[in-house]
């Protein structure tokens, strides 16, 4: 309680976590591929062995980036509700649309097979896979090398028209004033409720009226990213910024022998997670 | 020595504790301030200034040593939250950025309604907060708040604070970023609050001349400890610590410490430009 | 030979448009030229016309009536802004809202991405910038743990990568504390030594007291220019306008008011001590001799 307004200090913005080992220093390109690449593997194998052999490689993976696993293990806590009630569904409908195996249970219109269990483990194992992974990227990555590295992959987009220029400049942007924000908005809240304002307090369904206490921050806080926003427009201006004209690039990206063994290696343990028949 | 409506001792405050982010903002602070004082804070960029003002009114409470307002403990979990907010009026740094509804006179208003006063207590206080800050408020409660210039918007947000007739007032760097003559008018309402209204008022500031003109007593804080204490003379007259402390001075103190370096009999406590001239008339005899 | 203006401001006029039959006038038939090398700072109370008329000197705003012609340029020809911009640089106020990408070194060359600069030259040209800034041990980290005053020495970095001859601070340094605003000033005054031509826009009648030549303006128009220490002898008229002196101007009068041997137009410090101690030697000497 001592700390109720504390957003921007109690928070650890962005997840990287940088340890300097290996996975970091990729090449941010060669690392989102390998990534999308795993991801698809992922989305099709739907053996139990191919996903045992996955979650393994995730494993492994946080261990060759020297990232401790409660990381990890902690962006999976939130979504267990999630996963458990997906995981319930699945158990009571998937019998009846999923075609074969031994049936276990049949009551009403409730049917339960070897292959709707498998599939609901599977689909288990998927999300706790992804959810590594996406960890692993995301701790491993700085959001500039990101944005840098899916720039480069959209390139090839603007041949057919894709602002990928623009795009990427969005996104950086938004990166960039995510911390702004959350410290505009700590101050907001702690100057409004310095003059009686109270957020959060009430029954929770009387909507309308806790969205209007709301008021008070929102309001000010969009009039506050409007400046924000202006000012930012006229210094970008004065910086020789054309929307739409092409720009060259400071950060230049030279890919050497790990990469392409990174890139590699996504495919080939993606090759035998599919290969496996089990 | 009278009972004091501020009292903090021994006051620390951690942030991130027990991470590797981990920053200790306050350690140890002890800060005294009486009924009806105009007290200065002063140090530069995270000293802990801003994390100490934040105790006042409870936005922060204490982790460890105690925080008394006006009777009321800040880390007791029983103490009416709102009531001390009632009492300590905090006004955050570029306040302006608050405004958020259409008419000025609602905007002032805000404070006194969530209070539930009745309709014509507000009005009364809305009235009252305005003409302190020099705002008539026959002519502005019904203007649009965006058409304000900046000056203005200040003046606004600083009576949407005083509507709520707090004992004490806290103001976060109160004249950052306006220009000489909103500066100065300001700095007179604010002198007058305290004067007149017998506020007690307490601010943060990194503009010396401000602290020399207003202040009755100064705090000077660096890395999270209250290093020093006195009277903008004494704080000023002590060259060591100021350097020490990359605080800068007034520079009529600045013109003083040269001839005093020189070794001319001046007092180089005098700074203000009235006093820094009769003090060089004095050196020449005149 | 007199040395060419590489800013000439002609007759210039500006209005704020509020909608079809109502504008506010802010620049009223503005003149002005600046010369390389020269150091200017335009002062005026808030309202009085100075930001927009420093936004004009690169083509952010182009005049309604007159013109503004940059090393020969003039800054309505569109397809030549990148030139004068490139030339012209601005440092805005707020020292959050000028910084675009998430580490340092990156936002250094984002105006230098955009002029088309090839990579190896840009390389080169970030490493001077934050060398000049002293900033070059951040070059890796995000920009929202720095200081305002750091920010605002990366906001510079942005625009000397660019190698502008003209450097505009707009009220650069009213955000900042005593402490970064020294440091911002520190790094000014070593690139005006360098020969680069500043332009400043400030409340701070000390900052002021460092330039060639001050430009004071009230209403839309230039009522007072000068050198610094003719302008600050205007110690009626400055007040009329709602604008400081420095302590040491206003120390000076006040010593001269009572004794007239004192010289009032001082500006700096150091002449007020420098002063006494002449004034002093010199009534040692009477009483000795």
């Amino acid at each position: 309680m001592s700390a109720e307004f504390e957003l921007t200090r109690n928070i650890t913005i962005g997840q990287y976590l940088p340890t300097a080992s290996v996975v970091h220093r990729l090449d941010p390109r060669f690392k989102l591929g390998a990534f999308v690449i795993l991801i698809l593997a992922i989305a099709i194998c739907d053996t139990y062995v191919g996903n045992l052999f996955a979650l393994a490689i995730c494993i492994w993976m946080f261990q060759i980036s020297k990232i401790p696993l409660h990381y990890g293990i902690s962006g999976i806590k939130p979504a267990i509700p999630f996963i458990i009630i997906l995981a319930i569904m699945q158990l009571l409908f998937y019998g009846e649309v999923v075609n074969g195996g031994t049936v276990y249970l049949k009551y009403g219109f409730i049917t339960i097979t070897s292959e709707s269990v498998r599939l609901v483990i599977v689909s288990a194992m998927r999300f706790v896979e992804v959810i590594f992974l996406s960890s692993v990227l995301t701790l491993s990555t700085s959001t500039t090398e990101l944005t840098h590295g899916m720039e480069r992959l959209l390139g090839p987009l603007e041949k057919v028209k894709f602002p990928v220029h623009a795009f990427a400049l969005i996104i950086t942007i938004a990166v960039r004033f995510v911390p702004t924000f959350a410290m505009e908005m700590e101050k907001m809240m702690k100057a409004q409720a310095s003059r009686g304002a109270d957020f959060g307090t009430g029954e929770w369904w009387r909507i309308i009226q806790r969205t209007k206490d709301m008021f008070p921050i929102i309001i000010p806080l969009f009039n506050v990213a409007l400046s924000r926003a202006e000012d930012l427009i006229l210094a970008m201006e004065a910086r020789c910024y054309t929307p739409g004209a092409s720009r060259t690039r400071y950060t230049q990206y030279k890919a050497v022998g790990k990469d392409y063994v990174a890139l590699i290696a996504s495919i080939v343990i993606s090759a035998v997670m599919l290969a496996i028949p089990w | 020595m009278m009972q004091p409506i501020v009292n903090v001792e021994n006051l620390s405050h951690i942030y991130m504790q027990g991470t590797p982010l981990e920053h200790r903002a306050l350690d140890q602070v002890s800060i005294q301030v009486a009924e009806g004082e105009c007290l200065a804070i002063i140090g530069h960029t995270g000293s802990g200034k801003s994390t100490l003002i934040q105790h006042f009114n409870g936005l922060i409470r204490p982790q460890s040593g105690t925080v008394i307002i006006n009777g009321m403990d800040v880390s007791s979990p029983k103490i009416d939250i709102r009531t001390l907010r009632r009492q300590v009026g905090l006004v955050f740094q570029n306040p302006e950025d608050q405004l958020f509804e259409k008419l000025v006179g609602d905007d002032v208003a805000y404070g006194p309604f969530r209070m539930g006063l009745p309709l014509e207590e507000v009005r009364r206080r809305v009235q009252w907060a305005m003409d302190l800050v020099g705002l008539s408020f026959q002519e502005m409660k019904d203007r649009p708040t965006f058409a304000l210039s900046g000056g203005q918007k200040r003046k606004v947000a600083l009576a949407g604070v005083l509507s709520l007739q707090p004992k004490v007032l806290v103001l976060d760097e109160p004249t950052a970023g306006l220009d000489p003559r909103s500066r100065l008018e300001l700095l007179d309402r604010i002198r007058r609050l305290n004067r007149e209204e017998k506020l007690t008022v307490i601010f943060v500031s990194h503009n010396m001349e401000e602290v020399a003109k207003l202040a009755d007593r100064v705090y000077v804080m660096a890395n999270g400890q209250s290093v020093c204490e006195g009277t903008p003379r004494q704080i000023f007259g002590n060259q060591e610590l100021l350097r020490q402390h990359h605080i800068g001075t007034p520079e009529s103190v600045d013109i003083l410490y040269r001839l005093h370096e020189q070794g001319y009999s001046i007092d180089p406590s005098a700074f203000l430009p009235e006093e820094t001239a009769m003090e060089i008339l004095k050196l020449l005899n005149r | 030979m007199t040395p060419q203006p590489i800013i000439r401001v002609e007759n210039v006029s500006f209005a704020y448009q509020v909608n079809q039959d109502q504008q506010i006038p802010v620049l009223q038939n503005v003149s002005l030229e600046v010369f390389p090398g020269e150091y200017v700072a335009i002062i005026g109370h808030n309202g009085s016309g100075k930001s927009t008329l420093s936004k004009h000197l690169n083509g952010i705003l182009t005049p309604k009536e007159g013109d503004v012609i940059v090393n020969g340029i003039n800054t309505r020809e569109k397809q030549r802004i990148h030139e004068v911009r490139s030339r012209v640089g601005i440092v805005f106020q707020h020292p959050d809202n000028q910084i675009v990408a998430t580490i340092v070194e990156d936002d250094v060359a984002f105006g230098l991405e955009n002029i088309g600069t090839s990579a190896e030259e840009m390389k080169t040209r970030v490493d001077f910038a934050l060398e000049a800034v002293g900033m070059s041990a951040f070059r890796h980290r995000p920009p929202h743990h720095l200081s305002g005053g750091q920010k605002q020495r990366i906001a510079i970095a942005g625009i000397l990568a660019m190698k502008p001859q003209v450097l505009v601070m707009d009220e650069a340094t009213s955000m900042l504390d005593s402490y970064g605003r020294q440091d911002i000033l520190a790094v000014v005054r070593k690139l005006h030594r360098e020969g680069m031509t500043i332009v400043t826009v400030t409340h701070h009648m000390s900052e002021v007291a460092e330039a060639d030549r001050v430009i004071v303006m009230e209403g839309g128009r230039i009522v007072l220019e000068g050198t610094p220490r003719e302008v600050f002898s205007h110690q009626e008229r400055l007040r009329e306008l709602h604008l400081d002196v420095p302590d040491a101007s206003r120390i000076a009068q006040l010593v001269h008011s009572e004794y007239s041997e004192f010289t009032p137009d001082l500006i700096h410090n150091e002449e007020v001590v420098a002063e006494v101690n002449r004034l002093y030697v010199r009534q040692a000497e009477a009483s000795g001799s």
